[in-house]
């Protein structure tokens, strides 16, 4: 049964006749063609499909489409602003981070919640922070190295964050 | 409605007002197995033996008062009191004459006057002839209430509600040998006294007397249902039988009045069994009869010997007279195809009563149709009626006396019952000094209080709103109980009941004509004769019922339903009206009716209707996972085989399109379908039929307006014996008790409300309260102690409750509301769709909810900070795993940690409450952990709850038994580790593949 869902994702409005209790992920990839997000085991185990919902991490594949009703919903497509990449998406480029890339929308979405709440996280707090997040080629080296050279740019380009 | 708090606010003795605000003790009044009035004599049980042993013990004080055949219970508190009550033992023995053992109730009103009357009349045949009865007690009143008297320093005072205060005080003379100077009464409502005879508060009020007499303290007695068996016990309290013969003309030429009893006053029923019966003395003088009419050859005759207080009670008798006469005159022009007006007129010699009725009729439009402007619906009856009568003044001479003549309209819901009295005008000459201003002022009031005692309103459990008092004004009864409007009322009654004193008699208006004219409106109406108050909801629903049934036998396919034609047939019908409970029709099928229409029922009706059905959460188990809504088809795996839940929506073919609000009754009550077939109790009948007659009403009316889905119900797999419907009926005998809610006056209205919504319409105890073999919930201790429910368990609610930390009733309540509880954990498996059915409910029915479960829990309000630091140690515990348990720990880091585990930042997806709270992985059961592995946790439709996902289709079974021992280890490390993990998943997994067939669904507005 479908139902009129509105839904707000990166900043603009979509109506959307469909059934409530479709996976958020599909809606973004099929009626929005936003694919930034992808489809990795569809149980919310990989992280590949994490989207940042009100800047917190999210897990698309599990979530009802109905539950994402009024909240503010980013994909990665959605973190560049002006024309300017998000510091953590510069960080994993520079770090040329990626062997396949299917886990680096989860990655870098995850350490980007994780800088919404702790600025300024220790490595450890990063390490934390990826726990859940599956990568099968191997590239955790990698991966941790973007995360702390995303810290490092988001910290110069906002000195006034708290030092912690 | 009611001039008086609701009792249960009143409940702590501080609230009763001055004189007899603190009464020292509470009394109950233990009756005889057996007693009864039989139209002659009081027959009860007689006392052998008290067991004095049995209360001892027992709290609060216990004391036992012995008067005779009277037996009283008195404690500290009203809660003590029938705590004692019910373990009190004592012996009776039948009284001589009556059959040792016998178990039948004493026959009422068959006694020999009647039968004397009886044979008297075989020998002369009228051609019309009717008997009219009148109750020796009406209903006890609105509401349950106080009633309290201190009986000590020759004096008796009294706080109470009467509306004969005549009678009672005459009453407590006889029990106690005061004079009347001796004995106060206090009350409220002084607009209540309505002359139509006594209510139950008067046999209270004796039984408090009573004790506080013997006891020498005050005494509080509450007045409630209990009292009603009083009602019954004492029966009829006089019997008219009229009789005439027509002329050529239509004129009446034989006119036979014959009353059995000279009054109609029954002496309170705690009177009678303390061995003090009131003096038994022939009354002198002549009956007197108040006839306007002149009829030929008249005989107007009344036993001699008056059984009652040996004081005639001469209003009440007017009003029985009038009763009777007017509307015995109403059937014969019925019956003779007459006006009932022009029949009446025909014989009143009396030119100033003739210039009345003229007048009256010419006001109300008599003779002209009834406008049906004002409803459109085949389920709304409305009729109008006459009646009239002349009284003799003080000095017993009816030409002075005051003359009085009623039209009324009503309106009648077939389905419900109610009668609205739509208009009333009345017209009365007073005699030759009237001041019209006053009369019409005390009209107004003693109209409405004559109306009243008639109707009966339901207790306040069943009020929705948020419980609030200002809320009364929303309308506790929509669509509901009976209404008076008066046309000519244009004063309001407030002087009226300033200058009305409690003991002023009923000396200047004539309320006679008001019983009998609403009888005749009914009439017209519905074509149902009534020949005995009162006239309630209840009452005209069976016999509109009744009426209903035999006419589809009769003339099958022919819905009318106005008299003339039929009146012959439901006449017989209600041949000899009773106070008897008229018995179900047991197994009958229900006659068919079209679905009605959309447009019954009000809109706030339906609204109530929509929240009932939300509290009863009817669409967990009547629709199908995927399906429409209360279409049926939902599969339930039971001991005794598999059952399908039926189609709600009013789909004629395949739902209850055809089922009139009779048949819903019966089967939300009674368990038996329309066709007359036995439920079987899956069906939570046994709660339901604790559901409040408005909330019934207002169910069956919102299911009524919903779009019918045409799906046939599966046919069910049952093993034998218990696919034979009708031993059904051998399981009601045994298991169920249809009667109907009744408020602990011990306890909170908040209380009450929660154990309402929770034993009734919520249905609690259908999942959480173990059954035995024979699937009927256990009682006692077991109630609430939990149980297996298709495939999931359904945990304690009572104090085996096995949740980590201890449930508060804060805690209840953000379950309830909010789907979750930060100490607990969240709805789950067939909980989620009851907290989304709750959802609908007020903010008040939750906290009651709450509220009730806390006490049955023993749970303290809120979360104590001992308890808070217990949960944080518990989470802190569990933050590593145990060892050796390999398997499971790569699972749960793989599949549940991303979700269940901190991870540092918060996350919208993850789970908020750690498991090491979660009360099914400390459950004694794996089952709850096992299904919600399998099939995940899906609360789409509580606002705020996260879904998990199911891995039934990627872990095998060996996987989901690693895990869930793990999770036990980790989560639970206080608990035992489950031993039976292995067989429940297979059999979880077996139950959960079986497939439940889906119907072919099609909707259609209607």
């Amino acid at each position: 049964m479908t139902e009129a869902i509105s839904l707000t994702v990166n900043g603009r409005s979509y109506e959307l006749a469909i059934p409530p209790d479709t996976p958020l992920l599909t809606v973004l990839r099929n009626d929005l063609e936003l694919n930034g997000p992808k489809y990795g085991c569809g149980l919310g185990e990989c992280g590949a499909c994490s989207v940042l919902i009100d800047g917190m991490a999210a897990r698309a594949c599990v979530l009802p489409v109905s539950v994402a009703v009024g909240h503010e919903i980013l994909t990665l497509e959605g973190l560049a602003s002006e024309g300017r990449l998000d510091p953590v998406q510069s960080a994993f480029i520079e770090a040329q981070a990626a062997q396949c890339g299917y886990c680096l929308n989860g990655m870098i979405i995850s350490v980007r919640a994780l800088l919404n709440h702790t600025p300024r996280p220790s490595s450890a707090q990063l390490r934390a922070a990826l726990e859940y997040n599956l990568c099968r080629c191997g590239t955790h080296v990698e991966i941790l190295e973007a995360a702390s050279r995303a810290v490092a740019i988001s910290t110069a380009e906002s000195p006034e964050a708290p030092h912690e | 409605m009611s001039d008086r708090q609701p009792p249960t606010s009143r409940a702590e003795p501080t609230e009763l007002p001055a004189p007899l605000a603190s009464p020292k003790r509470f009394g109950v009044a233990v009756r005889p197995p057996h007693y009864a009035w039989n139209g002659e004599h009081f027959v009860s049980d007689r006392l052998v033996a008290v067991d004095r042993t049995s209360v001892a013990g027992l709290p609060g004080q216990v004391e036992i008062v012995i008067e005779g055949d009277f037996v009283g219970v008195v404690a500290d508190s009203l809660a003590a009191a029938q705590d004692a009550a019910r373990h009190l033992r004592l012996e009776w023995r039948a009284p001589s004459g009556a059959g040792q053992g016998d178990a039948t109730p004493l026959p009422v009103a068959t006694g020999a006057a009647s039968r004397e009357l009886a044979a008297e009349y075989a020998k002369t045949a009228s051609s019309h002839r009717h008997d009219y009865g009148w109750p020796s007690r009406l209903r006890w009143g609105d509401t349950p209430g106080w009633v309290v008297a201190d009986c000590s320093d020759q004096r008796l005072m009294l706080w109470g509600e009467t509306i004969t205060p005549e009678a009672l005080i005459h009453d407590l003379m006889t029990l106690t040998g005061l004079p009347a100077e001796r004995i106060e009464l206090y009350g409220t409502t002084p607009t209540r006294v309505s002359g139509l005879g006594r209510h139950c508060g008067d046999d209270a009020a004796v039984d408090a007397a009573l004790m506080s007499r013997q006891l020498g303290c005050s005494v509080a007695v509450w007045l409630d249902a209990a009292y009603t068996r009083d009602v019954h016990a004492l029966g009829q309290a006089q019997c008219i039988t009229l009789s005439a013969d027509l002329a050529e003309s239509g004129d009446i030429a034989d006119y036979r009045y014959h009353q059995a009893h000279a009054s109609g006053d029954i002496a309170a029923v705690g009177l009678w069994l303390c061995g003090r019966p009131p003096a038994r003395r022939t009354v002198a003088g002549r009956t007197p009869f108040f006839s306007p009419y002149d009829f030929n050859n008249a005989q107007l005759t009344t036993r001699r010997d008056d059984h009652g207080t040996g004081r005639r009670n001469e209003h009440l008798a007017e009003i029985q007279q009038a009763f009777a006469r007017e509307s015995f005159l109403d059937e014969v022009a019925h019956e003779s195809g007459q006006d009932p007006l022009m029949l009446r007129l025909r014989h009143l010699d009396d030119a100033r009563g003739v210039e009345l009725i003229s007048s009256v009729s010419q006001r109300a439009r008599w003779g002209e149709a009834l406008s049906s402007a004002t409803t459109t619906s085949p389920d709304r009856l409305r009729g109008r009626g006459f009646a009239y009568s002349q009284l003799p003044d003080r000095h017993q001479r009816i030409p002075e006396g005051v003359r009085s003549a009623w039209i009324a309209d009503v309106e009648v819901n077939r389905i419900t019952g109610d009668v609205t009295l739509t208009r009333l005008v009345v017209g009365q000459d007073a005699g030759p000094e009237v001041d019209t201003d006053r009369l019409q002022q005390t009209l107004q009031a003693r109209v409405l209080g004559s109306a009243r005692p008639l109707l009966g309103r339901d207790p306040a459990f069943d009020e929705w709103g948020d419980g609030s008092k200002d809320d009364k004004n929303v309308d506790p009864t929509p669509g509901g109980a009976l209404a008076i409007h008066t046309a000519m009322a244009t004063k309001e009654s407030a002087d009226a009941e300033a200058t009305t004193s409690l003991l002023q008699p009923l000396d200047d208006v004539n309320l006679a004509p008001g019983v009998a004219v609403i009888a005749n409106a009914l009439f017209d109406a519905t074509g149902v004769r009534f020949r005995q108050p009162p006239f309630t909801a209840g009452r005209v629903r069976q016999a509109l019922h009744d009426q209903a049934d035999s006419l589809q036998e009769e003339t099958p396919g022919r819905p009318t339903n106005r008299p003339g034609r039929r009146w012959l047939k439901a006449a017989a019908l209600t041949a000899v009206a009773g106070t008897a409970v008229m018995a179900w029709p047991w197994k009958g099928a229900i006659t068919p009716i079209n679905r009605p229409a959309a447009n019954l029922y009000s809109a706030e009706t339906i609204e109530r209707g929509r929240l009932v059905a939300a509290a009863g959460d009817c669409a967990a188990c009547h629709t199908v996972e995927g399906g429409q809504e209360n279409a049926g088809g939902r599969a339930f795996e039971t001991p005794f085989g598999t059952l399908y839940s039926t189609n709600l929506t009013p789909d004629e073919g395949t739902g209850i399109g055809q089922w009139s609000y009779a048949a819903f009754e019966r089967a939300m009550r009674h368990g038996i379908s329309r066709d007359g077939k036995h439920l079987y109790p899956a069906f939570p009948y046994t709660a339901f039929a604790k559901i409040s007659d408005t909330d019934m009403q207002a169910l069956y009316a919102y299911l009524m307006a919903q779009p019918a889905v045409s799906a046939e119900t599966p046919a069910n797999a049952l093993s034998f014996p218990f696919n034979i419907r009708p031993l059904m009926a051998g399981w009601n005998a045994l298991y169920h008790d249809p009667s109907p809610f009744e408020p602990d006056p011990g306890q909170s209205e908040l209380y009450n409300r929660g154990a309402y919504l929770a034993e009734g319409l919520g249905h609690c105890s259908a999942c959480h309260t173990p059954r035995n073999a024979m699937g009927a919930e256990r009682s006692g201790q077991y109630a609430f102690s939990g149980a297996m429910v298709d495939g999931w368990e359904a945990p304690p609610l009572n104090r085996l409750s096995r949740s980590p930390i201890p449930w508060s009733e804060a805690s209840l309540y953000d379950y309830l509301r909010h789907g979750a509880s930060s100490l607990h954990g969240a709805a789950s498996g067939p909980m989620a769709p009851v907290v989304a059915g709750l959802g609908e409910l007020p903010e008040y029915d939750v906290r009651a909810l709450a509220h009730y479960v806390a006490v049955q829990m023993d749970a303290p309000a809120g979360d104590s900070e001992t308890v808070q630091a217990d949960a944080a140690v518990r989470i802190a515990t569990a933050q590593s795993g145990p060892a050796g348990m390999e398997e499971g720990e790569r699972l749960f880091e793989g599949a549940c940690a991303s979700c269940h585990m901190e991870s540092g930042a918060p996350s919208f997806t993850s789970a908020q409450i750690s498991l090491a709270l979660n009360t099914n992985l400390h459950s004694q059961h794996p089952d709850n952990v096992i299904q919600s592995i399998l099939g995940g946790v899906h609360a789409d439709h509580v606002p705020g709850l996260g879904n998990m996902p199911g891995f039934a289709d990627s872990f095998s079974d060996s996987q989901v038994v690693n895990l869930t021992a793990y999770l036990r280890a980790r989560f639970a490390p206080d608990q035992a580790p489950w031993r039976n993990i292995e067989s429940r998943v297979t059999t979880i997994r077996q139950h959960n593949n079986s497939p439940s067939p889906t119907p072919n669904a099609t909707t259609r507005r209607g």
